[in-house]
């Protein structure tokens, strides 16, 4: 994946945790792709509709019982770490 | 009482498919089996009559160890799995806690000083033993069998005693009223201390000798719809949240939900178009209960088909409506303050003497603080009467949060209010006016939700913080939150 395709990835990620979120977060608050997204409001509920959205965008099912570490989810640039690494897998 | 219930269920079913956990399936004659083992445990580390605090998600064990801690003579107190190390240490000086049901891995995390080791239980689970420092202020009444918890204000859950009697009428009057049979899974994805999945799936799915299933891992629509397909699955006890998830683009298929029979959804208001498109896509109607915690489960629309209201009131509940209060000309007609009677009433709060009664009139009617009306014998409700703000079921106490957020240094005034993000979902709307309004940029929202989640409950911690020059108030002081909503919104 190249630089372009990774940013526009995090795009997508950044709107989906602004839906997620269901506009707690204001959009300019998402423009920092390493901020950890629990400071700035996502809660459990937010959380929950973030793994809908990213596994029906990206087709990545996400098991949170399978993965020890959850800080995978903290920020938006490892969110998208997380995605290249399964799709990576998957292909 | 409910042991004895319990005994008899495990007896008359003993051939039947009574818990399913991740691949593990247990019989009723299993299920037995591991409640007696774990009640010798029970009784071999702890006193006679041990407080056993459960704060634990959904899984077999819970099902194993709360059965075991009534057959071993305990009282489990049935806590938020969400509950912080303060709340947790409120309930153990008000209550008095002899050990606790928790995750292996949390132990640590809690910071509770633990009396020895914990005790090693089946799969992640640990009975951590618990010293009692001081004798709690507060002792159960003779007939308290369990206790669950409803938010309290500064940190302290308010701890509801229930009897056996009552606990047994709230399962028997659910299987009744619901038309529940042996032939039943019931998949139960609400908290097992919250009075949904307590009276909906525990006792009374063993009491018809069904089948209680847990999902291991997040309520994700696709695990979910899986999980029904799978395992047969017919009574889904869920939020609303998940049956808006199901319906929005790209949802799980049809065919996966073949099987299932009833969709029960609680703990928030559904929105009426959720339920449309649940029951366009999947052809189920989802039946909104209704119940409070110090009452239990009250109402179940038993006509598929009927699409407003909250259903007709459950065998052993009655409901009134109180005239319409002075204060409340907003209200359509008919409605006024929902008074509700059941036998599985609670008794008491164990740690705020007085309180509970001083709710109950002198008819034994409940004045649940929701405002509603009866339209061909079915509940509709209309608002609250009282100032709590419910967030997905759960009741919070503005006053609580205002207080912790006042306490900060640069902050002047703060107000907090129920509000809704752009799901829809209800959320605590938190508005700041900064001491020291030069030095605005200093208070920001990181630092505000950082020093709430350090005191709060997550579940309280406000979803919403704007900031704002001053709050308007009456000339008593009141916020004057209509006035405080229209400035927000143009300034928005």
């Amino acid at each position: 994946m190249n630089d372009h395709e990774l940013v526009a990835m995090k795009k997508r990620v950044q709107r989906l945790v602004y839906i997620a979120a269901g506009g707690k977060i204001k959009e300019e608050e998402l423009g920092r792709w390493d901020i950890d997204l629990r400071t700035i409001g996502l809660d459990s509920l937010g959380y929950l509709n973030l793994l809908e959205g990213l596994e029906r965008t990206f087709g990545v099912a996400i098991d949170l019982d399978q993965e020890e570490d959850h800080s995978f989810l903290h920020t938006i640039d490892n969110i998208v770490r997380y995605l290249v690494a399964q799709q990576g897998q998957a292909a | 009482m409910i042991w004895n219930a319990m005994s008899d269920c495990l007896e008359r079913h003993r051939w039947r498919r009574a818990v399913t956990g991740g691949a593990e399936v247990l019989t009723y004659e299993d299920l037995g089996g591991r409640i007696h083992t774990a009640a010798g445990l029970l009784r071999a580390h702890l006193p006679e009559g041990a407080h056993v605090g459960f704060c634990l998600g959904n899984r077999t064990e819970y099902v194993v160890l709360y059965f075991a801690a009534l057959a071993a003579g305990c009282l489990p107190l049935l806590l938020d799995a969400n509950f912080n190390t303060g709340e947790i240490e409120a309930i153990r000086s008000d209550c008095g806690l002899d050990a606790l049901v928790i995750e292996r891995t949390k132990v640590d995390a809690l910071g509770l000083p633990g009396k020895g080791d914990p005790v090693p239980f089946d799969g992640d689970v640990a009975i951590l033993p618990l010293s009692r420092l001081v004798e709690p202020p507060f002792r159960p009444r003779p007939e308290t069998e369990v206790c669950r918890f409803t938010s309290g204000t500064t940190g302290r859950p308010k701890c509801l005693e229930f009897s056996g009697h009552a606990v047994v009428s709230a399962a028997s009057n659910w299987v009744l009223g619901t038309g529940m049979t042996g032939e039943d899974r019931t998949l139960c994805l609400a908290a097992l201390s919250n009075g949904l999945a307590f009276n909906t799936s525990l006792l009374s799915t063993f009491l018809a000798g069904g089948e209680l299933c847990f999902l291991k891992g997040s309520p994700l629509t696709r695990p979910v719809a899986r999980r029904i397909a799978e395992s047969g699955i017919t009574r889904l006890v869920a939020f609303p949240t998940l049956y808006r998830n199901f319906v929005a683009p790209g949802g799980p298929d049809r065919a996966m939900m073949a099987g299932l029979k009833h969709a029960i959804s609680a703990g928030a208001p559904l929105w009426p178009d959720v339920r449309e498109e649940f029951r366009a896509a999947y052809g189920i109607d989802i039946s909104d209960y209704y119940g409070i915690a110090e009452t239990g489960p009250c109402t179940f629309e038993r006509q598929a088909g009927h699409h407003t209201g909250l259903g007709e009131p459950l065998p052993g509940v009655e409901i009134r409506i109180a005239p319409p209060h002075p204060d409340s000309p907003e209200d359509p007609e008919g409605a006024g303050e929902v008074l509700v009677r059941t036998s599985s009433m609670a008794s008491g709060y164990l740690n705020h003497p007085g309180m509970f009664e001083a709710r109950v009139d002198a008819d034994g009617f409940y004045h649940s603080g929701d405002r509603g009306r009866i339209v061909d014998g079915r509940l509709h409700l209309v608002g609250r009467t009282q100032d709590h703000i419910n967030v997905a079921g759960r009741k919070i106490d503005p006053t609580e949060i205002v207080a912790v957020v006042t306490a900060l240094d640069g902050v002047a005034d703060a107000v907090a209010f129920p509000d809704e993000d752009l799901n829809r979902e209800a959320l605590v709307h938190l508005v700041v006016v900064a001491a020291d309004r030069e030095s605005t940029n200093e208070l920001t929202k990181a630092a505000v939700v950082e020093a709430c989640r350090s005191r709060l409950a997550p579940y309280k911690v406000p979803g919403r913080i704007s900031f704002v020059d001053e709050i308007p108030r009456t000339g008593i002081g009141k916020p004057r939150i209509a006035v405080l909503r229209e400035q927000l919104n143009t300034s928005a």
